[in-house]
């Protein structure tokens, strides 16, 4: 396979610096070379090459500018991760777009608040091959004709002339405490800030295959599908329906032949723990990293071993920021110690708050902005010495040799499974619901499934909504990882003197439902029985429902 | 052998942690009704496998195939079936 023929990572580009003008690079330095590869439902693997995605993406991009679109209009892709859903990406790019990955599986209320705050031109969806792509304001369709038209000479010149590198390339949308998902946008230089350091550091070329486990919506898929046009890389698929399960990850690792791996932690726990993955050899896995959530010193000492060929790294920062700082994993770490997030990446500038402890990170890899909310955004950002810096929110703790370690929130925002979450948005997602008179969620730690949410609820009267209605609801206006584990029904909410919930009341209730087995459960329910105060559910013997 | 007693019991226990008697009828949606999350489909997955001695292949696990008791139900019979089938006709056939 060749190796990279353009300019190497780093140094000046000529074109300016577009996400878009690397695939336009890379599809032309070597248009065979595969780009994409998607495991099919058929288990027949799809592959596209660099020329085809760039045609396909351009091809596309054109006929979203004959439609109309304009620059930093924004096309929202409501697609499962898949080769379409990346030459959507790029279609959108290449026409001066901004891209919004929606993830298909969020309610679909969600989902249209998403595409109204984001005020969408185009949407893309769809779950079979090719997709469907809308005009939201007038209804009209744009045909997608992936490939139809074979090697066209034409595509690039429709084009728009290249933007700024500051332009917004992507928005993605988080939780948010008030109940609606704020949107985070990045521009193609805090992309290109980040994605160009890891290619750097880690050595990432045109031989390398790398996977692609988290979805699109999620900020850790830039490190992914940027590579690869950075790169020449390759960029391989996870399948959603592989990604939660352990033993089939393991087994893509080894038969895909991966070579380079990033994804949250709880990923990389299960497939230690449930794949054991240990018991297998990985002979071309050279790169893992993790990032989105602490992983327990212990399990960073186990993938160590299990992978000792390769090199790990924690990498740290809010989607605000991307990756900030970074730690390598020692050879001999054993565990004993938390691992560090690190030291500053070089793009990046990090420096505490005296007073708080609070991680501010500022440079090139930051937000422009949350998306329509300039109150919002103007919190979000403090200035220290004339320089630009987003307060992160994150406690931490500077070591004499330079390195932070994370400490914990200084607010109610809490990772689950690597997804960020804000409680508040549980709370205001239950309290919405017909006979829920009030609700509070806290989180708490549940051994081997990581972190729990325990919401409790004050309805109207006993036994107005039961536990599956109270969860259904939930799933309905949440995404999925959102959905409490468990809920309690009180008659009434603990408060503090001044009439605010009292969480910390609430937390050590928590805890002692988390851990119940279910042959202790019973037993422990007197006990669960007064640690929460006036249990509301009258209609069914046990005082807590779960 | 009652597949969907099984697997009713397996939530009750696991997902509801038992002390509640909240009744999953056959169609209640699992996973679309915030019962089982990713994670909690690990579980439910190991539990079908260990219990009903059948494996399930990556692209079985689904929200739209494990949605419901009546899906789990459906498509365990299918498996085991397939696995009858199979060791009949060439001895062990599994895939």
């Amino acid at each position: 396979m060749p190796e990279r023929e353009f300019p190497e990572p780093g140094s000046d580009e000529p074109e300016g610096d577009l996400l878009s003008d690397w695939l336009r690079r890379t599809a032309a330095a070597m248009p065979d070379a595969p780009a994409i590869i998607e495991q099919d439902r058929v288990e027949e693997d799809r592959i596209t090459s660099f020329g085809e995605l760039f045609e396909q993406a351009a091809w596309l991009a054109v006929r979203f500018v004959e439609h109309g679109i304009q620059k930093q209009d924004r096309v929202a892709l409501v697609l499962p991760k898949s080769t379409d859903a990346i030459v959507s990406v790029f279609a959108s790019l290449l026409a001066g777009a901004v891209y919004v990955p929606v993830h298909p599986q969020w309610p679909k209320e969600r989902i249209e608040a998403t595409l109204a705050d984001c005020a969408a031109r185009l949407v893309i969806e769809g779950e079979g091959s090719p997709p469907r792509i809308t005009d939201r304001e007038t209804g009209e369709s744009i045909p997608w004709h992936a490939a139809a038209a074979g090697r066209s000479d034409s595509c690039g010149e429709h084009l728009p002339p290249g933007g700024d590198a500051d332009d917004p390339a992507l928005i993605l949308f988080t939780s948010g405490s008030t109940g609606r998902p704020k949107g985070v946008v990045v521009s193609h230089r805090a992309v290109g800030a980040f994605v160009k350091w890891s290619a750097r550091e880690f050595h990432l070329c045109s031989t390398d295959r790398i996977a692609c486990p988290s979805p699109l919506s999620f900020d850790l898929s830039t490190f992914d599908i940027f590579n690869m046009a950075w790169c020449g890389a390759t960029c391989v698929l996870v399948p959603d329906h592989s990604v939660w399960m352990p033993r089939f990850l393991v087994q893509f690792v080894r038969e895909a032949r991966i070579t380079c791996w990033y994804s949250v932690p709880s990923i990389l726990a299960g497939m230690l723990e449930e794949g054991r993955m240990a018991q297998h050899d990985y002979p071309g896995l050279r790169v893992v990293l993790f990032a989105g959530e602490v992983f327990r010193g212990a399990d960073v000492a186990r993938l160590q071993s299990a992978v000792s060929q390769a090199v790990c790294a924690n990498l740290y920062g809010p989607t605000e920021t991307n990756v900030v700082t970074w730690c390598c994993v020692p050879r001999d770490f054993d565990g004993s110690q938390p691992l560090p997030i690190g030291q500053p990446c070089p793009y990046a500038t990090v420096t505490m708050d005296a007073t708080s402890g609070e991680l501010l990170a500022g440079g090139d890899s930051l937000m422009s902005g949350y998306w329509n909310r300039l109150e919002d955004t103007q919190r979000a950002f403090v200035n220290v010495e004339g320089k630009r810096y987003y307060r992160t929110g994150d406690r931490v703790s500077r070591a004499p040799d330079g390195n932070y370690f994370f400490l914990g929130r200084l607010d109610r925002q809490v990772k689950r499974r690597g997804f960020r979450i804000e409680l508040g948005e549980i709370e205001t997602a239950l309290a919405s619901r017909e006979d829920i008179l009030e609700a509070a969620a806290v989180a708490v730690e549940d051994g081997k499934m990581g972190t729990a949410i325990v919401a409790f609820v004050r309805t109207r009267s006993a036994g107005a909504v039961s536990l599956l209605e109270a969860k259904a609801h939930c799933a309905r206006m949440l995404p999925l990882y959102m959905v409490p584990d468990h809920i309690v029904f009180l008659d009434a909410i603990p408060k503090g003197s001044r009439g605010k919930i009292d969480y910390i009341a609430l937390s050590k209730t928590a805890e002692t439902l988390g851990h119940a087995s279910p042959s202790q459960a019973a037993t422990n329910q007197a006990a669960t029985n007064q640690a929460a105060p006036d249990n509301g559910d009258q209609d069914r013997s046990p005082a807590v429902h779960r | 052998m009652e597949i969907k007693t099984a697997v009713r019991q397996f939530i009750a226990e696991n997902v509801l942690l038992g002390i509640h008697q909240t009744t999953i009828e056959d169609t209640t949606p699992l996973v679309t009704g915030g019962l089982i999350d990713s994670i909690g489909m690990i579980g439910l997955v190991n539990f079908l496998e260990t219990r009903f001695k059948v494996e399930f292949v990556p692209r079985e696990i689904d929200v739209h195939s494990l949605n419901t008791l009546e899906q789990i139900d459906e498509l365990i019979r299918k498996k085991l079936a397939s696995q009858q089938a199979g060791a009949a006709g060439s001895g062990q056939q599994i895939r």
